[in-house]
């Protein structure tokens, strides 16, 4: 295909997204699209914060039984280098190009080798990055695949769309836990467990005064009067996990 | 607030004016290192600052802290000059009711969110003033979760492509009343512009330019 007939079909895709009013019909379509670039798996979910669990954050997937299981029974996006430098980077990418040491990260080396036994041997993944620290991506696999500098525009913008209007489908309201930046949301977390400001510069390599001014921010989002109050508010409304 | 600042009340703003061209170069150009823009006097201009022009930018007595500018779509713009490419699907709009958005900036300081919904709202709140209906964009396509996130409704013009080693696109944005409400209810705000001296009619400059591009064509 020409970069133009490319572009087409994707921003057909795009267009249409729109008329899937139920998240199995949207992922239906997207994994018929997707299917056409020879990708067998595909996965729209949030990136879990340090005290979240993985599988919380799946918004919806298609990805094989099996491998699910392994992936949240091992904790793999703890050690996944996909995963990892989907958060550092703005721009979509392989799989191949996560970057890891394959002598000392066996972790890392693991995840990429086990995949392989589920035909994602190549992938690639659109990162996304929210408003207010939320972070997300789209990751797409298989063995066979059409991915190329022609193609891979079209699957950025594909995939990008895809996620909106999912996300759109399972919470049409805007959620206000996502209001707190993943900083606030760590440091409400560590003052959970009884943590001073001191201790939580110490753990997160911040300041003490960062630390405070994370906390007090935090507070001001969430309406509380203190620290201990935001902590409270934090719990009830599950931003973060006692 | 933000204001709007246009050839009709620019005598107001001359020292914010000229501040804001040189945030700009220290933002676009030192900063995200747009080298095509970079400029001897530190100030980044560029052939769509022009009398045309409308800058929307956000005060704090009389420091820039952020902004925007929009720009006739019945000229030349940006879209169709530099990046056509970005609209090769779609094609490039050229329409009295559509305006360029272009130059979004923050200063370092004021990157902590609120300021950044309040300069998506004022985009909004403007445009839905003027009756101008749409919105035209080159965008880093990373940011294109956060308009959605914040309630933009944006329509791909054509596929991303790497501008400055940065992927990019071309979008049309919806001018909408729903997408003001929800980002008003995020900032707790119910309007963010504010208005000075006399008022440029947008659309009816615009629509001046329609006519004058009728009559070359007629002509030729």
């Amino acid at each position: 295909m020409s970069a133009i007939e490319y572009g087409r079909e994707a921003l057909d895709f795009i267009e249409g997204l729109n008329g899937y009013t139920e998240v199995p019909a949207a992922m239906d379509a997207l994994e018929r699209t997707f299917c056409r670039f020879g990708f067998e798996t595909i996965i729209v979910t949030g990136l879990p914060n340090p005290d979240q669990k993985f599988s919380q954050m799946v918004l919806a997937k298609r990805w094989p039984v099996e491998w699910f299981k392994l992936y949240t029974e091992n904790n793999f996006d703890r050690v996944d280098p996909v995963v990892r430098h989907c958060r550092r980077s703005v721009h979509p990418f392989e799989w191949a190009e996560a970057p890891y040491d394959a002598e000392r990260e066996l972790g890392a080396a693991e995840v990429m080798r086990r995949a392989t036994d589920f035909r994602m041997v190549r992938g690639f993944i659109v990162p996304i990055h929210g408003l207010t620290g939320y972070e997300a991506a789209v990751s797409l696999g298989g063995v066979d695949l059409d991915l190329n500098a022609r193609s891979k525009p079209a699957l950025h913008l594909m995939a990008m769309y895809g996620f909106d209007r999912i996300r759109h489908l399972l919470d049409p309201t805007p959620d206000p836990p996502s209001r707190l930046t993943r900083r606030e949301r760590e440091v409400v977390a560590w003052a959970s467990q009884g943590k001073s400001a001191w201790e939580i510069g110490e753990i997160l390599h911040i300041t003490q005064r960062t630390a405070e001014q994370h906390l007090a921010n935090a507070a001001s989002k969430l309406g509380a009067v203190n620290r201990t109050h935001a902590v409270a508010i934090a719990i009830r409304n599950k931003i973060i996990n006692p | 607030m933000i204001h709007i600042i246009s050839a009709a009340n620019h005598h107001l703003y001359e020292d914010v004016l000229e501040e804001h061209f040189r945030i700009r170069h220290d933002i676009f150009v030192e900063e995200r290192r747009w080298e095509t823009l970079r400029k001897p006097d530190k100030r980044e201009v560029d052939s769509f600052d022009n009398e045309d022009t409308i800058y929307l930018l956000a005060l704090e007595g009389r420091r820039v802290i952020g902004g925007h500018r929009l720009y006739p779509t019945t000229k030349p713009s940006m879209m169709s000059e530099i990046f056509p490419h970005l609209a090769e699907v779609r094609g490039c709009p050229s329409d009295p009711l559509i305006w360029e958005w272009s130059r979004y900036f923050i200063v370092r300081d004021r990157r902590d969110g609120n300021l950044n919904l309040q300069l998506m709202a004022a985009v909004q709140e403007f445009c839905l003033a003027e009756g101008i209906a749409k919105i035209s964009a080159i965008m880093e396509t990373w940011w294109l979760p956060r308009f959605q996130e914040a309630g933009f409704v944006v329509a791909p013009l054509g596929l991303p492509a790497l501008v400055e080693n940065a992927w990019t696109m071309a979008a049309l944005i919806d001018v909408s009343r729903d997408t003001l409400r929800a980002i008003n209810e995020r900032t707790g705000l119910s309007s963010v512009i504010q208005r000075q001296g006399p008022h440029l009619d947008a659309v009816a400059r615009a629509n001046l330019y329609r006519e004058r591009n009728e009559m070359t064509r007629k002509i030729a």
